[in-house]
């Protein structure tokens, strides 16, 4: 299984800084990054090549940060590969509550993560399909 | 001129023996409460022996909820006012029919000082309910026998509209809230002084300088009168500014008035600064006696040119304890205090701010996002600010904004941190 981390923050000029140098100090490589605000707060979405080391040391600095359960499903970086996942998703009415994506190499495969609300049943329709999840050891590896 | 010539205007020395014989009434009364019951029996010889009575706190109306203070049976009870919130008991104030009836008569009393008489349209754009402001003010207008409308706050173009289509000539309404409806005024390009028949501005519920008020009264073309008034003891109608505008008579044949210094308890001569203390001289369902009513003012010393012989005292100049006045409404930091700790999600400490905004009072309530329990969704984030605004509404009746802060960002809980901040224009 693979997570994120998500982060607490306020919307204001150096919060975000704050935290990219907690993981700048302890050497940690950030994969992919998102953010989702409602107005004076927000929600910082961090996928990094060491989950529970940033996660500790985060927390150590005191700041608001939890883990979330994720897929990262590989896709070709191709035009219309989001579709058909999105195709394979909707049809059982699987409901995405965070989804983002990056490129591992170029115009050959890009990542896709998604938080959904039914977990167990979006991991066994996309394995079913034939799509790669993504390990939390194979991500560290990227 | 006046509402009641003889009460008004009798002489010193007959008030002043008015008084005695109502105070020992009063502690008669009083004595039936239980909260009063150990006072049985005393009796005063002068005026001045009611120092050795001690104070009473609203802190005892709180202990004593809901019935210690209230000397009849509840069926001669014909009204009940609240304060606002649940927290540690709201203040609960009872009224017989003869209470009720002395209410409506200061308040017709003040409005008469002023010049309200039957004629005139009285638009009263206080909350009614539980507040004492709006029932307090309809029922005085009434009984003088003005066109009462009671249209209740808000609703800015909808006040207007009532003003000019029934041109209503008295408005009771809170300072900063007539700044804000000038300015709505401003908007529809209605002037108030030609395109109205505005006379006097009644206003109160919250402290206010000189300044604003003239400001009242040069942007709309009236004469504004200060209000003063608390639920405890009635509520609007204790006491009025006249015609001149130099101080608050406070009706001495309805309260007894003492000026304490808020530390030691010692009572000062007119002129000097402290907290009002007040004993009702005709309260039938809740006598109070020396109620302490937290208001910092001074008696003025001198008659009044006015011809009543009842004490003035000046604008209220603040507070003696940590009571915040958000647009007319009373509220102790401690309502919102607990209703933060019991509310999961959020951490102990918190910020309380007040500003002024579109020249009405903000209130903005700081809390840190409790780390432990942050489960990491947006959804859950903004669920909770809603949910903290939803039960601080409910205790308070006045709806705050809520800031979710990172922890470690506020000052540190230790109960006497200055968690309030009071950032408004004066």
């Amino acid at each position: 299984m693979a997570y994120h981390l998500s982060i607490f923050v306020e919307n204001r000029p150096g919060k975000l800084e704050k935290i990219t140098k907690v993981l700048a100090d302890n050497g940690i490589n950030i994969r992919a990054i998102s953010v989702a605000s409602a107005g004076e707060f927000g929600v910082v979405k961090l996928l990094v090549n060491e989950g529970d080391r940033a996660f500790a040391a985060l927390r150590e600095q005191n700041i608001t940060v939890s883990k979330r359960r994720i897929l990262v499903i590989l896709l070709p970086d191709s035009p219309g590969a989001m579709y058909d996942l999105l195709v394979v998703l909707s049809e059982k009415n699987i409901n995405l509550e965070d989804c983002y994506g990056f490129v591992v190499e170029r115009k050959k495969q890009a990542a896709v993560v998604i938080e959904a609300e039914k977990y167990p049943l979006a991991e066994g329709v996309l394995k079913e399909k034939g799509y790669k999840l993504l390990s939390d050891q194979e991500l560290a590896a990227i | 001129m006046y509402w009641e010539e003889n009460l008004e205007t009798m002489n010193e020395g007959a008030l002043k023996e008015m008084q005695l014989k109502l105070v020992n009434q009063t502690l008669v009364k009083a004595a039936e409460a239980p909260f009063y019951r150990n006072i049985s029996g005393k009796k005063l010889r002068t005026l001045e022996e009611i120092r050795e009575l001690p104070f009473t706190r609203k802190q005892d109306l709180r202990d004593h909820f809901p019935y210690g203070f209230l000397r009849t049976d509840l069926s001669e009870a014909v009204r009940l006012h609240s304060s606002s919130g649940t927290t540690g008991n709201p203040t609960v104030v009872f009224h017989t029919r003869a209470d009720i009836e002395n209410w409506t008569n200061q308040v017709a009393r003040s409005m008469y000082m002023i010049g309200v008489r039957p004629g005139d349209v009285f638009q009263n754009t206080m909350g009614y309910g539980l507040f004492t402001g709006g029932l307090g003010f309809h029922y005085g207008a009434e009984k003088i026998g003005a066109l009462t409308i009671p249209i209740g706050p808000g609703n800015s173009k909808r006040q207007i509209w009532f003003m000019q289509t029934f041109g209503t000539t008295v408005v009771h309404i809170l300072p900063s809230y007539a700044l804000r409806l000038y300015s709505i005024f401003e908007e529809m390009s209605v002037d108030p002084k030609k395109d109205t028949k505005l006379k006097s501005f009644i206003i109160g519920s919250e402290p206010h300088s000189e300044e604003l008020r003239r400001e009242i009264e040069d942007l709309f073309g009236v004469r504004a009168y200060n209000s003063y008034g608390l639920s405890e003891v009635c509520g609007p109608g204790v006491g009025f500014e006249c015609s001149c505008q130099k101080g608050i008579h406070l009706w001495e044949d309805y309260y007894y008035v003492e000026i304490i210094d808020p530390e030691t308890g010692e009572v000062l001569p007119d002129g000097e600064e402290g907290e009002l203390v007040l004993t009702t001289l005709q309260r039938e369902a809740m006598p109070l006696l020396r109620y302490r009513t937290g208001d910092l003012t001074r008696v003025l010393p001198g008659k009044c040119e006015c011809g009543r012989v009842h004490k003035r005292i000046e604008r209220i100049k603040g507070r003696a304890d940590d009571m915040l006045i958000i647009n007319g409404v009373n509220i102790f930091p401690i309502q919102i205090e607990e209703t933060i700790m019991r509310t999961p999600g959020v951490g102990k400490n918190y910020l309380i701010e007040v500003k002024t905004e579109n020249f009405m009072d903000k209130l903005y309530v700081k809390v840190e996002v409790d780390k432990e329990i942050f489960e990491g969704t947006l959804a859950a984030l903004t669920g909770l600010q809603k949910k903290l605004t939803e039960e601080l509404k409910a205790e308070i009746t006045v709806t705050p904004t809520v800031q979710l802060v990172e922890p470690g960002t506020l000052p540190v809980w230790e109960g006497k941190a200055k968690r309030v901040q009071d950032l408004r224009s004066k």
